[in-house]
């Protein structure tokens, strides 16, 4: 009988096999294909049998790939910290440096007050050269602190830096047992012989070298993605800036004020959109989407689809001739939040870039009902393409930048505030259309039920935001955003009572505080509680808002012509796109993850990419720009050093002994392995520059054909053995 | 409890006092209740709120600051707390007292004899629930006892029979639910009552309950630990017969009809839609909305042990029953034995009772039949 | 007779079960000996063997520590191990092995106290079972 045989418990089986019931042995080979399975993905199945060890003498003692590892017969130097008194006071370190000395292939073992200082790494390389060492083992602190320092040291004496394994004396061995210091030093015996063990099975790993494509993608053309562009292209790299709409700019161009300083945001963004349309090095794709990515650092390739505008780009000159021609001129305006309205052919802002306008293929008259063709006879330049298909464009770029930004809270999700059911409840970013000059209104603040001038605004913060509901962080820019919106409507009406209603108002930027301090001299009230409840009473358009003042304790209700919603800000409902393409990890929180929180904010765990703006989190216009010079410098840098290198602690895979199941490749996330169309039987095969080093295959390879560099099972078992070994 | 102990079990420390469960309580402007204050002063300072009696006893355990809550805080349970600690100091007024020993020793707590539970069936043929029947109809002590409330029991009754479900009541077997009691803070009490009627649900190997009270929809649903039944409230049932097509409307109504939502159906339970459908499939009758209607509604003040304890001020049902009419509605379409009581009680004290009308939706449904 | 002092394994990912580990030394927060840790990458790496070589060499208990799920510095890597280990701890019964002897807790990189709660609750809950009953059986 032939069975299909998917187990990673291979070399385990003939081990417990034989203590088993004949009955209970089915049962467990029932189980082994289960958890080979739980390694796969749904949807892709094994192609064909694997049966690779009928023989029983199949045990796992000799090395899968049948390689010796190592350069020669190992020969290790043990060196153990004090680290001053830290390690010292607890663990007996001459204790440990005796048991060290007794294992076969150490030749050297000494303790020393501080490895990691100069005169600590000037005793490794002396002993290094002294005892021909071709592996060294530190016992210090945690290899999350000092493993480069250490690897650097080797690396100076000709030695490969992969022949370096730490130990953990420190956070994992005396500062948790700190009252007990005999155990101490018999868990360091063991956590040094672990050490040993592993060290006599490593190889000396070789990073690769890429060559790198010098060109970047900046995904979004918002403030962020626009200074990125440009920051990469006067460094000097072609840049391509893909915006999905049919213009650059993102919410700041729908900002009327920016606080604290509140300069006209079309003012300051205008030139830069300019910019960005005449650099050269720039080609922007707008109207565009990023379809695809493949590649991997330096050598990315994407597919952008530039959608048809049914309007020639290189013909039109944005004279607008079509758009007034249009007798379909009704269509609410995204720009203007539906507030205004604007024609089928249309640019959504006058300041758009690129001044081409676009046919709204869903409400044109000509594509719905055949009829029509305004635009295209008035055209004075014949620009009107109705037969304009999708572009597909695939370019190829070393590093990308994601500026994807954000979309506002819905805030229709909080029914308590009466949002779209009461004409007169707007959002933060409504409010940003109406007051400005360009909006819809001309930038005359008034109630959309009547068109009168409101006399008693309220403003309502956190709406979405530091709420477990809806979301629970923070959305950083609504209570500045309120402040100068309750200050604009004091500036455009004096008379007008304006109350803002907060939980706690965060003015944590430069001149932020003392903005706040202006706008409450101005006479605006600020009411600590949040609004609980907005209604209206029947038969009136004005809002009965109801809240408790928490600094009196009281609840009240006071009516107001107009309310504004603090919005916050949310992770764009399609990020996922960018984030599958790319395979970028999520924050708890849905927006892009950084590498470090602190340390590595621009970067993502995939090497080449990089984020800004609020694409990684909500913030403001000042930390979105630095945040975005931030990213384009360190994209540029892989593009300036022309080439990358990539960590050698991947998988490796055994063609001898792969037998083609695509196991590795259903669970690898990365698309890192896959099977070798080259190779005639189909065996799998690493892409090193994809292998991100989590060993997920390893783990899942039925026939054990897979090498994590760094972790593998040989080491991993040996160091286990010595974990289980008292120590003398 | 002490405070530390309701602050570690009511996660008192997550709240960022952004007072939106006081800001959106109804009765806070009528007695000074302050949730967000009872709260801080046990969490930061680990003092047990000290206030008037009336204050504490005005909630009425409508949980809206629980559904505003932004860190998903339970500001009412903790009310409910603190309430246990003065019952079991026997610190409570007569009349809660009186009905809190009523449920011990009648199984209701309105003063009520047992044998005496039956007595609105007396016109009616209700057969005693036996296993083979579809449903259970768990009658509740109000509907059991109250006058007005038996209109609707029996409207009820008449609907099923017209629509030829085989149900049963439990009779003078029948307890308390126990979710009045439990806002009462007796919550040993209620313990007690949940055990007898689970057994007693076993007993007859209970599948499908219906009932005509949110409260007890909410406690069957919410608050019994095991619970291998069904828990349907009566306008769920209804609105499925009339999806079925088994009840044959014959008369109009031509009414202008306004539909109260209430809190232990409404914000508790998510029940907002099958009380409307039931209005709207009504032969001629126009359904009117209150502002603050569905998740928004305004409670009645009927819950928490409120209809055992007077608390002075002006009432959310009189300016609720004003509203109604405001709107041009001739009826008060509601779905509770409490918000009827109240509802009806503010309509005599207003002396309204000839331009409004306050009816169950079960009441409405049979006039049509 | 001296009390059993049970011997645990522990299966780390790099970024955040030994992270926290870290941090718990950093804050000197105190657990007792008994735990010995192997860092991996990601749980993603851990291989069913791994867990049953343990056993088979003496551990009283096996700790795998991984990231939230979601927060797996490899997208998923956590996902398949929890699968993985299901499963196995159902071998392990089969096999006459309490499944509690291995654990599998999420901590984060700033969890040091999450971290040394669950080795002290664990190595409890395995003092609790007693040693591991292969102990002494034949090596194969
Ligand atoms: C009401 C309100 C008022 C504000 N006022 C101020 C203020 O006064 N001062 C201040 O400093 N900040 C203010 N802000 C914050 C400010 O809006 C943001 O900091 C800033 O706009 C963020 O820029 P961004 O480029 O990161 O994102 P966005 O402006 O959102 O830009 C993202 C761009 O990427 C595009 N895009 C998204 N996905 C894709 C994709 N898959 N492919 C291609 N393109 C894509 C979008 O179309 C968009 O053009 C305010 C915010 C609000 C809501
Ligand atoms: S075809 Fe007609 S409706 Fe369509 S864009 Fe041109 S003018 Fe407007
Ligand atoms: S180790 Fe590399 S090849 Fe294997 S699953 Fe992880 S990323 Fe993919
Ligand atoms: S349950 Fe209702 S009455 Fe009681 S405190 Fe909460 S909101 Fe107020
Ligand atoms: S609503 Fe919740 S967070 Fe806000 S004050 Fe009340 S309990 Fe605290
Ligand atoms: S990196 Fe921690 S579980 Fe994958």
């Amino acid at each position: 009988m032939q069975i299909v045989w998917t187990s990673t418990l291979h070399s385990y089986m003939p081990i417990f096999v034989s203590f088993l019931h004949p009955l209970q042995q089915s049962q467990f080979l029932f189980y082994c294909c289960l958890i080979s399975l739980s390694s796969l993905h749904a949807g892709k199945a094994l192609n064909r049998p694997i049966l690779r060890f009928q023989s029983s003498s199949w045990v796992r003692t000799v090395s899968r790939t049948g390689k010796s590892r190592g350069p020669e017969e190992p020969r290790i130097g043990v060196f153990i910290c004090h680290c001053g008194s830290n390690i010292a006071d607890i663990v007996d370190v001459k204790e440990v440096v005796d048991f060290a000395s007794k294992f076969p292939n150490v030749v050297f073992a000494v303790d020393e007050r501080y490895v990691c200082s100069e005169p600590g790494q000037a005793l490794i390389r002396e002993n290094i050269r002294k005892h021909k060492l071709n592996r060294v083992i530190v016992a210090s602190c945690s290899p999350r602190m000092h493993e480069t320092t250490f690897r650097k040291a080797l690396e100076a004496e000709g030695l490969n830096p992969f022949l370096l394994e730490i130990t953990n004396l420190r956070e994992q061995c005396s500062w948790v047992h700190m009252h007990e210091p005999r155990k101490a030093t018999q868990k360091a015996k063991v956590l040094v012989a672990s050490a040993i063990a592993k060290a006599t099975l490593l190889e000396p790993l070789t990073p690769m070298k890429f060559s790198v494509t010098p060109a970047a993608l900046v995904i979004g053309g918002g403030i962020a993605g626009i200074q990125a562009s440009l920051d990469l292209a006067n460094i000097g790299f072609k840049v391509h800036l893909v915006e999905k709409t049919p213009s650059i700019g993102g919410h700041m161009a729908q900002l009327d004020k920016t606080f604290p300083t509140l300069d006209c945001s079309a003012c300051i963004l205008t030139p830069k959109m300019v910019d960005v349309s005449r650099h050269p090095n720039i080609t922007l794709w707008s109207y565009s989407e990023v379809e695809s990515i493949s590649g991997f650092i330096g050598n990315f390739k994407a597919t952008i689809v530039e959608k048809a505008r049914y309007i020639n780009k290189s013909l039109c000159t944005g004279c607008g001739t079509c758009a007034s021609k249009c007798p379909v001129k009704t269509i609410p305006n995204e720009f203007d939040l539906g507030l205004g309205t604007r024609s089928v052919a249309y640019i959504p802002f006058p300041q758009a870039v690129p001044l081409i306008y676009t046919i709204d293929k869903e409400n044109c008259l000509y594509f719905t009902k055949g009829v029509c063709r305004v635009c295209e006879k008035t055209c004075p330049f014949k620009a009107v393409d109705f037969n304009q298909q999708d572009k597909k464009v695939e370019i190829e770029v070393g590093t990308i930048v994601i500026a994807t930004g954000y979309d506002l809270f819905d805030a229709n999700r909080k029914p308590e505030y009466g949002y779209k059911q009461y004409k007169n409840v707007l959002t933060n970013l409504e409010f940003e259309r109406l007051i400005s000059a360009a909006g819809p209104t001309g930038g005359q603040l008034v109630r959309p039920s009547d068109g009168r001038a409101p006399k008693k605004i309220a403003f309502v913060q956190c709406i979405g935001s530091r709420d477990i509901l809806t979301n629970p962080y923070c959305s950083r820019v609504c209570c500045m955003a309120s402040v100068k919106q309750a200050h604009q409507a004091k500036e455009k009406y004096p008379d007008a009572k304006v109350f803002v209603f907060y939980i706690d108002l965060r003015t944590f930027g430069k001149g932020y505080e003392e903005f706040l301090w202006r706008v409450q001299e101005e006479g605006v009230n600020l009411v600590r509680g949040k609004v609980a409840e907005i209604y209206r009473k029947p038969k009136d358009e004005n809002l009965t808002v109801l809240f408790e003042d928490t600094l009196l304790g009281q609840t009240r209700e006071m009516d107001f012509d107009m309310v504004i919603l603090a919005a916050g800000l949310e992770p764009r409902v399609d990020a996922q796109q960018i984030q599958k393409a790319l395979k970028l990890s999520m924050s708890p929180d849905s927006f892009f993850l950084e590498a470090h929180p602190k340390l590595r904010p621009v970067e993502t765990h995939i090497a080449g990419v990089y984020l800004c703006g609020c694409a990684q989190g909500p913030k403001d216009i000042p930390d979105v720009v630095a945040q975005a010079s931030a990213a384009a410098s360190q994209a540029s840098i892989p593009l300036i050093q022309g080439e990358v290198v990539s960590e050698p602690t991947i998988a490796y895979v055994d063609k001898e002994l792969c037998c083609s199941c695509k196991i590795c490749e259903s669970v690898c996330v990365y698309d890192a392995i896959e099977a070798d169309e080259t190779d005639e039987e189909k065996r799998a095969k690493v892409n090193e520059a994809l292998c991100v080093g989590c060993g997920s295959c390893a783990a899942a390879c039925p026939a054990r054909a897979i090498t994590m560099y760094g972790f593998t099972k040989e080491q991993i078992s040996k160091q286990l053995a010595a974990l289980l070994t008292e120590p003398t | 409890m002490s405070a530390h102990d309701l602050t570690q079990k009511h996660k008192l420390l997550e709240c960022i006092q952004c007072g939106m469960c006081t800001g959106v309580c109804p009765v806070s402007k009528k007695t000074n209740l302050n949730v967000r204050n009872y709260m801080r002063e046990a969490a930061v300072y680990g003092e047990l709120p000290r206030h008037p009696e009336n204050e504490l006893w005005s909630c009425t355990t409508c949980a809206t600051c629980e559904a505003r809550c932004p860190k998903e805080i339970k500001p009412y349970e903790f009310l409910i707390d603190i309430r246990g600690s003065d019952v079991e100091a026997g610190k409570i007024a007569t009349t809660l007292r009186d009905a809190l020993e009523s449920v011990f020793k009648n199984g209701n707590p309105w003063g009520r004899i047992r044998s005496k539970r039956t007595e609105w069936t007396q016109d009616l043929a209700v057969k005693h629930y036996a296993k083979d029947m579809d449903f259970l109809y768990f009658v509740g002590c109000t509907p059991a006892y109250d006058p007005r409330a038996q209109e609707v029991a029996k409207s009820f009754v008449t609907c099923l029979e017209k629509a030829g479900i085989s149900f049963g009541i439990l009779g003078t077997e029948e307890n308390c639910c126990g979710n009045e009691v439990y806002g009462m803070g007796e919550k040993g009490l209620f313990e007690h009552l949940a055990e007898a009627n689970q057994k007693l649900f076993r007993k007859y190997d209970l599948k499908q309950l219906v009932t005509s009270c949110p409260h007890s929809y909410h406690t069957f649903k919410n608050r019994y630990e095991t619970r291998n039944f069904e828990v349907n409230h009566h306008t769920q049932l209804l609105a499925n017969l009339i999806d079925e097509e088994r009840l044959a409307f014959q008369k109009k109504l031509g009414k202008k009809i306004i539909y109260h939502d209430p809190c232990f159906l409404g914000k508790q339970n998510n029940i907002y839609d099958e009380p409307r459908k039931i209005i709207e499939s009504l032969p001629d009758v126009e359904l009117l909305e209150f502002d603050r209607s569905r998740e928004r509604s305004l409670c009645c003040e009927g819950g928490g042990g409120r209809m055992w304890i007077d608390i002075p001020g002006p009432r959310l049902a009189e300016a609720r029953v004003q509203e109604a009419i405001d709107y041009g509605a001739q009826i008060l379409a509601v779905a509770c034995p409490f918000c009827l009581s109240t509802f009806e009680d503010a309509v005599k004290t207003a002396g309204v009772e000839d331009q409004i009308q306050i009816k169950d939706v079960a009441e409405l449904l049979s006039q049509t039949l | 007779m001296t009390e059993f002092e049970p011997v645990i394994i522990g299966l780390t990912c790099n970024w955040c079960a030994y992270a926290g580990a870290d941090l718990a030394g950093t804050s000197k927060i105190q657990y007792p000996p008994n735990i010995r840790i192997i860092r991996v990458m990601c749980t993603g790496r851990i291989e069913p063997e791994f867990i049953f070589d343990a056993f088979r060499m003496g551990a009283d208990g096996v700790l795998i520590g991984g990231c939230h799920l979601g927060d797996c510095h490899y997208q998923e890597g956590n996902y398949k191990t929890a699968l993985r280990v299901s499963i196995t701890r159902e071998v392990l019964k089969s096999l006459g092995i309490e499944p509690e002897r291995v654990r599998l807790e999420w901590i984060s990189a700033s969890e040091g106290k999450k971290f040394s709660e669950t080795v002290k609750s664990f190595i409890e809950e395995i003092r609790r079972l007693g040693p591991n009953p292969l102990k002494g059986a034949p090596e194969a």
